[in-house]
């Protein structure tokens, strides 16, 4: 136990704490709108022949909770992150030269398991056992959403009505370069 | 050399004593019966899945998932996997084979809950307490006492008093440190400005209440009573230097000889588990089931032997 303090772990197996630990004041506070209506219709998604149509969490037979949690990861998390989502973001981070010789990653190759559009495409379509070669074959997924922003002073005068609402996006699209990849999967 | 016979001598005292065999064999009957909620209200969204629909291949599997090579979810498979944890903890309750049945309790929690949180890659790790407790168990002689399996033993082989108190003892020192530890982390990674009447309490607090939106009266839809609460910066204070306190003194309950105060303070704890679900989302309200680890079950056991159960069993002769 006095290691883990030394050594600055407090993760698995000794605690559960990273999640409420953690405290950085802000003056504002940002929370999703929960839309009932988007959690119902899911994600736009387009197939190659050109149609579109919705993915939902009874298509992928997971629960809400979870489908959720897919659908809002897709979307930027931060304003200075426009193009990728947060976990793709993290996922990418350049790795340590241990973790790539672990991972038997040449010199200048992409962490490609790390990818989380990759990811989304290959859950998506093999969800629905759907082949590059299918017309219905999915190549791109849309997702938005709103965020509500309070400044903490307003509300802690009470007011809760100069809200800032800020609408995000999230569009991504299949890339031919990942065909190589699809019968190897994600692990 | 008397320091060490000193230390040596408390050490024995507190993990080899306090207990009997009977006192862990009833320990793991109660702790299997808090197992059977546990386990369902932690693994209930599995359940909620069509049984015969897609196969989801997870986009985040879980690292011993990806040890393995798992790559999807077979939905029937979970149904039948939370059949099979049903069956072993019933198993463990009665004690019949004992030591298979907390082994196969285990490798469920392990599947059910890499399914869980390889859907969308959120890992939780609301298992870790009981999951230390079923492998001290594991280790230990709880089946052959109050159980089925200790009806084949000889006099010989009862359990002593050494062999019954290490493995509660144990759980009561993790259990302890469990608490200690998270109150040192949020010290370390955020200072005491956690603990400020402006802190993270109150941040979760207003986060809780303005999620669910406003109504055109500007009032909440949900958790007004946690944004009342964030408007009180003092009272915020006064409770967290009570976690702060709580959280840092939780290893001196090992010392409390007294079972009335080691009562209060375990409700107390239990409250605060209850208040943080109620006011902040903070979902561990099922933990508390592990707090019998700190109490001999024996009275327990014997008051709902003669009170409470033949009110149970009078009742359907007063139906007659």
């Amino acid at each position: 136990m006095w290691a883990a303090i030394i050594f600055r772990i407090d993760h698995f197996p000794l605690t559960w704490v990273p999640m409420y630990s953690v405290f950085e004041p802000r003056e504002t506070i940002s929370v999703k709108v929960w839309d009932k209506d988007k959690d119902r219709k899911g994600f736009i998604v387009t197939y190659r022949d050109g149609s579109t149509g919705y993915v939902t969490s009874k298509d992928l037979n997971i629960s809400k909770p979870h489908f959720r949690r897919l659908y809002y990861d897709l979307i930027p998390d931060s304003q200075t992150v426009e193009t990728a989502s947060s976990n793709q973001e993290q996922g990418n981070i350049e790795t340590g030269a241990i973790n790539r010789w672990l991972r038997e990653l040449d010199q200048a190759e992409h962490r490609f398991a790390a990818d989380r559009d990759w990811r989304m495409f290959w859950v998506f379509n093999k969800t629905l056992r759907r082949e590059p070669s299918d017309p219905k074959f999915i190549i791109r997924i849309e997702a938005d959403h709103q965020n509500r922003v309070y400044r903490k002073e307003e509300l802690l005068r009470q007011d809760v009505r100069n809200v800032q609402v800020d609408t995000r996006r999230a569009l991504i699209e299949w890339r031919d370069e990942w065909l190589p990849r699809w019968e190897r999967g994600i692990l | 050399m008397a320091s060490s016979n000193i230390i040596s001598r408390a050490w024995n005292q507190f993990f080899f004593t306090g207990f009997s065999g009977e006192s862990l064999g009833l320990l793991r009957m109660y702790i299997g019966c808090g197992l059977l909620i546990f386990t369902t209200y932690q693994f209930g969204t599995v359940l909620t899945l069509n049984p015969l629909g897609a196969v989801y291949y997870f986009i985040e599997p879980v690292w011993y998932f990806k040890l393995l090579g798992i790559q999807y979810h077979v939905p029937a498979l979970s149904f039948g996997m939370y059949a099979i944890l049903m069956g072993a903890i019933l198993s463990m309750i009665l004690g019949k084979n004992t030591r298979t049945s907390i082994l196969v309790i285990m490798l469920c929690i392990f599947y059910l809950k890499g399914v869980r949180d390889s859907f969308a890659g959120d890992v939780h790790h609301r298992e870790i307490i009981p999951m230390q407790m079923l492998f001290l168990f594991l280790l230990s002689k709880c089946g052959k006492a109050n159980s089925r399996d200790a009806r084949q033993l000889s006099n010989t082989e009862r359990v002593q008093e050494w062999e019954a108190s290490w493995p509660i003892k144990t759980m009561q020192l993790y259990v302890t440190l469990f608490y200690f530890w998270s109150v040192i982390a949020k010290v370390r990674t955020s200072g005491w400005v956690w603990f400020a009447g402006e802190g993270k309490i109150q941040e979760v607090l207003i986060q809780r209440s303005v999620r669910w939106g406003v109504t055109d009266q500007g009032e909440f839809i949900k958790n007004g009573l946690s944004f009342e609460l964030a408007q009180h910066p003092d009272l915020i204070q006064f409770f967290a230097i009570l976690v702060l306190a709580f959280e840092l003194g939780f290893p001196l309950i090992l010392l409390i000889k007294s079972v009335k105060l080691r009562l209060a303070f375990i409700m107390g704890v239990t409250i605060f588990h209850i208040s943080c679900y109620i006011l902040m989302d903070v979902n561990f309200l099922l933990i508390p089931f592990v707090y019998l680890i700190f109490f001999d079950l024996i009275p327990v056991h014997q008051w709902l032997k003669t009170r409470a159960w033949p009110l149970f069993r009078r009742r359907p002769s007063l139906a007659g």
